[in-house]
């Protein structure tokens, strides 16, 4: 590109910021020299000559450490450490001293540790008395104290003793924060050495932007416009998305309702009765203990259905009931059935549903928030979403059972092959466990499956057998986001939602 | 689900055959739902999915199961049995306090490290879940040469004996033990409601042990030198204490032990323990070709239920089944047709995909909510997903509002989430609160569940699905909330709504405002309360609404 070119390419922010360079000069020193410019603009101009190789731009980075916010207050007023122990004496209730109860605690521990205070409890509450070592470290400065008032500070050029001020101040609620700094130095280039020399204002006679008025008055005719460098980087918009699970969810949502399923829905909370009860799974099943799941303190107990769907689960559950099923063998408590907790798995709401009654053959299916006690971590949410559904028709059997999680395998997961093991869900006989090889993926689980126990269904007057399903697709999202941390499924971080790639 | 480890080599021998990881993991082990879960030098690490049938829960037992699948051996297995004379006295009054006990004697045992651990490792596994946690059976073993028959069980009061429990080297009473002993600590809730604890001891006043809880040091100890062995089990039904006790010393018969009858005399009843008499069942050959799709031939369902280790004589087309008395499991046909399917080989199926024609749809409701969750994009707000599990300082103190009931979880595993929402705008200030360094105006949005009571309902509450939209930056105020907000009722063709004045401490005084639709309030909007934004230490306004959409639904159909 020849220096006319250039210059004819160039933004009037650009023109503003060319005649004020000098070699090596520091972005701060030429934010004040520029001062009809707003940093931000000072920055794009910079960046858009760097694109034009009229300069070059050299970041260097430096880390310092500065005040946080209480150590600002702390500065002022004092750690709450010296606060505090300037107002103890000999037995000083605690209940007495000006200072908050965060910084007490933290205050307490502290002197503590310099054995500056004995702390006694008494029926009254705790009492404090200063030691001699204590009045000593009244007199004189803290090695964090000296330490606050350095600041900010690079950090390569802390001292040994500002070292450890720093690790134990860093322990400590907000009283230092470490910024990462960017210093920035300008260079021209040969290139750019020539054109500070050129009158810029002999070529910027062109029309920098097309408005109203010359549309109106033609007077853009004849005239020529301003070249745009049209490689140039521009700032990143912001705009309003969906979030990208829940788009994947309506995605597997829309292949479902294509292949004939009709959406079910549920409440949050559940009894046990359609959490268990209603699934044939007895009242002293391990998964139904207090370990497994969650309970309610507030409210306990809700209210049965029916009394003949009840009574026709209690005695599937006691006797097996009209099946020709021995039955679990024991007295079913309707009180247990009673109490409420959160829904604690998908098949609730398929148990729900047939409660409801259906329609011969009938096709559901539900996306289901579940809740399980287990901690929040790369691999558990503490709340998750479970699809699930059924199908219910004569021609029903285990051949076509396979055959259905085949199609879903290859529809929905992608998947080029099946395996499928033998398992055991207490609400379904013969029960499947299907595995799915994905192309980049591998061997993945991808569901549960089975045909609901006759215990089940006929207690809920339904006649045919019905084939139940579970999948787990949170591997199969993981994998269409781009994501390791199941916790970005409910992402918390706006940033990665911003950007995410769509799925 | 039982995770088991098992020898490879003790495996082998059992089994009688060689075999390869490879083929266990990808066949043998289907056949008994057991999940590979690899090797580390000769020990197999093996999930069984089958939480009832404690037979499969032992090299032992798998290995029987397998001889039967590969061929090695057919129909039920055997074992021997002969009486051994000795009895179990049972006192009256155990019917209120832990009913159940029945017993076997296995002489000439070779007390093996392999029988060893995989005679604890079944104890321990069937007491666990079988057992559920040993409330309904416990599992005693002791050496027979140090027990003086008959064995009495009976009830003592609590300081009413002194022994030596295991893992002790003291004389303690029931009650010492059950408020110092580990085992007595763990297992106290299973005994502390009674007046006297069960006790188990022989006809010298030897204890044995006090189930579900200890064995004495003595008598419960066994070694390599152990010869013959003494086993128990006690529980709440007599059917699950038998299955108990068979699969113990099933899996002692597969070493090679002889196997010996207790007589149990019940106050007013006599039972001989164990109990190898098949159970029988009948099926029709319909019922296995109707739930199986295979369209098996007679003479193939023999095979399979062989196979599965099942006696079979069919005759016009019903099947006469006999199978072991360990068998709980079975309490319909269709447990038998699971395992004809098993022996078959889940991947030996065609699968035929179901032609099924019905119309599917989505939830009506579900509908609306996804219209509405399209509508916000528009105005620029990114859409989130939150939990709704939280904790009451979020949803009240936080938000400068007197607590209200709400639901509370009972055992949370952490107090950061110990109730469910029951609103949804706290989610979206704990949100901005995570995300203060990033880039303004910060607009987001939710369409949500949350949980209110509701005393009226079935279940005590109503999950209600509300629209949250919140917007923090320099310059948001209400009249963007509101702009918002018309925007998307507008959409909804919804304009015949008004806005009033109304009281809600998490907004500015004189800035929020109630939305009435027919009469009915549906949303909250405002500027957030000053107070609020410092509680969730947020530096720039925010101005918010919350809009109910399970109630706006209501009223527009």
């Amino acid at each position: 590109m020849s220096h006319e070119d250039i210059i004819s390419k160039l933004h009037p922010l650009e023109r503003k910021v060319l005649p004020l360079l000098e070699q090596g000069i520091s972005f701060d020193t030429l934010l004040a020299k520029a001062t009809s410019m707003k940093e931000i603009e000072l920055m794009r101009a910079l960046q858009w000559l760097e694109n034009k190789k009229v300069i070059d731009l050299k970041v260097d980075i430096k880390e310092v450490v500065d005040l946080d916010e209480n150590g600002k207050n702390y500065l002022a007023e004092g750690l709450p450490e010296r606060r505090l122990l300037s107002q103890v004496k000999k037995n000083t209730k605690v209940a007495d001293i000006d200072i908050t109860k965060d910084e007490l605690s933290a205050a307490l521990g502290i002197l503590r540790k310099k054995a500056a205070i004995t702390i006694e409890k008494k029926s009254e509450g705790l009492f404090l008395s200063i030691t001699p070592a204590g009045e000593k470290s009244l007199q004189k400065e803290s090695l964090e104290e000296s330490f606050l008032k350095k600041l900010p500070i690079e950090l390569k050029d802390l001292k040994d003793e500002d070292k450890f001020a720093l690790e134990s101040l860093k322990q400590r609620k907000r009283i230092i924060k470490t910024d990462i700094r960017k210093i920035r130095t300008i260079f021209l280039t040969s290139v750019g050495k020539e054109i500070v020399l050129k009158d810029l204002k002999k070529v910027s006679s062109s029309i920098d932007r097309l408005d109203p008025a010359m549309l109106q008055t033609s007077s853009w005719k004849n005239k020529s416009f301003r070249k745009f460098d049209v490689s140039i980087n521009v700032p990143k918009i912001i705009a309003g998305r969906r979030q990208p699970y829940l788009e994947f969810l309506n995605d597997i949502k829309r292949k479902l309702v294509g292949l004939g399923f009709k959406e079910m829905t549920g409440p949050l909370i559940e009894s046990e009765f359609y959490n268990f009860d209603v699934l044939f799974q007895p009242q002293n099943h391990p998964a139904r203990t207090w370990t497994d799941t969650y309970h309610l303190k507030y409210p306990t107990h809700g209210i049965l259905p029916d009394k003949k769907i009840v009574n026709a689960v209690k005695s599937a559950h006691e006797n097996g009931g009209s099946t020709g099923s021995t039955g679990w063998h024991y007295n079913w408590n309707p009180e247990i059935a009673k109490q409420l907790m959160p829904r604690a798995h998908g098949t609730a709401l398929s148990g729900r549903q047939m409660a409801k009654g259906i329609k011969i053959p009938a096709k559901y299916f539900g996306i289901a928030r579940c809740y399980r006690p287990d901690v929040l971590d790369a691999t558990h949410l503490i709340e998750f979403n479970q699809m699930e559904g059924f199908v219910a028709d004569d021609t029903i059997n285990f051949k076509t059972l396979l055959g259905m999680l085949k199609q879903f395998a290859i529809e929905i997961a992608g998947a080029t092959e099946v395996r499928f093991y033998p398992d055991y869900y207490p609400f379904t006989e013969p029960s499947v466990q299907i595995s799915a090889k994905h192309p980049k993926l591998g061997w993945i689980e991808l569901g549960g499956a089975g045909i609901f126990r006759p215990e089940l269904t006929e207690a809920l007057g339904i006649k045919v057998p019905v084939m139940a399903w579970g999948l787990g697709i949170d591997r199969l999202a993981m994998f269409k986001l781009g994501i390791n941390d199941i916790r970005y499924l409910f992402s918390s971080d706006l940033k990665w939602l911003r950007e995410v790639k769509l799925v | 689900m039982p995770k088991l480890d098992i020898s490879y080599k003790d495996l082998k021998q059992l089994f009688g055959r060689d075999i390869s990881i490879r083929e266990l993991e990808e066949e043998s082990l289907l056949f008994i739902k057991g999940e590979f879960d690899g090797i580390d030098n000769d020990t197999l690490k093996v999930d069984c999915k089958e939480t009832n049938r404690p037979d499969l829960w032992s090299t032992e037992g798998i290995a029987r199961q397998l001889k039967g699948n590969h061929g090695i051996e057919k129909g039920i297995p055997q074992f021997k049995l002969k009486p051994s004379g000795i009895k179990v006295k049972v006192e009256k009054g155990m019917e209120k306090i832990r009913p159940y006990i029945v017993a076997a004697v296995a002489r000439d045992i070779k007390i093996t490290e392999d029988l060893l651990i995989q005679m604890i490792q079944l104890q321990e596994k069937v007491c666990l879940t079988y057992g559920r946690k040993r409330r309904e059976a416990a599992i005693g073993i002791y050496d027979l040469d140090k027990l003086s028959p008959p064995i009495f069980y009976k009830a003592v009061a609590p300081d009413g004996i002194k022994f030596i429990p295991l893992e002790s080297d003291k004389l303690m009473t029931p009650r010492e033990i059950l408020q110092r002993h580990p085992k007595g600590i763990e297992y106290s809730h299973l005994l502390e409601s009674f007046q006297k604890y069960p006790i188990v001891m022989d006809s010298k006043n030897e204890v044995a042990s006090m189930p579900p809880v200890i064995n004495s040091d003595y008598t419960g100890k066994v070694t390599d030198k152990t010869k013959n062995l003494f086993i128990e089990v006690t529980g709440l039904d007599k059917g699950v204490v038998m299955t108990a006790l068979n699969v113990v010393v099933a899996a002692l018969s597969d070493r090679g032990a002889k196997l010996e009858s207790v007589e149990i005399d019940y106050p007013d009843a006599r039972v001989i323990s164990p109990n190898f008499t098949p159970k029988k069942a009948k099926i029709s050959i319909s019922y296995i070709n109707k739930i199986s799709g295979l369209n098996l031939k007679n003479s193939e369902i023999k095979i399979l239920l062989e196979k599965a280790r099942y006696n079979v004589k069919i005759t016009n087309n019903i099947v006469e089944l006999e199978y072991p008395s360990y068998r709980q499991d079975i309490m319909h046909p269709v447990d038998i047709v699971e395992d004809i399917i098993i022996a078959y080989g889940y991947n030996s199926i065609e699968p035929i995909i179901p032609e099924i024609s019905t119309v599917g749809d989505l939830d009506e409701f579900e509908v609306f909510a996804e219209k509405v969750r399209n509508l916000l994009p528009g105005v620029g707000a990114q859409e989130l997903l939150n939990f709704t599990l939280t904790n009451k300082d979020m949803l009240f103190k936080k938000m400068n509002l007197e607590e209200s009931e709400i639901v509370e979880i009972a055992n949370p595993v952490s107090a950061l989430w110990s109730s469910l929402r029951n609103w949804n705008i706290p989610s979206l200030l704990e949100f901005f609160t995570k995300n203060v360094s990033q880039e303004y105006p910060q607009q987001i949005y939710e369409v949500g569940d949350s949980v209110i009571i509701d005393q009226k309902a079935e279940t005590h509450t109503k999950t209600i699905k509300r629209l949250a939209w919140a917007e923090i930056n320099a310059d948001t105020n209400y009249t963007k909330a509101r702009q918002v907000l018309d925007y998307v009722l507008r959409s909804l063709g919804i304009s015949d709504y008004t806005v009033e004045d109304a009281e809600h401490n998490s907004f500015i005084s004189g800035r929020v405002g109630c939305v009435l639709i027919k009469g009915r309030k549906v949303a909250y909007i405002g500027e957030i309360h000053p107070q609020v934004l410092d509680n969730f230490n947020l530096k720039m306004p925010v101005s918010a609404f919350e809009l109910n959409l399970t109630d706006l639904y209501e009223i527009l159909e």
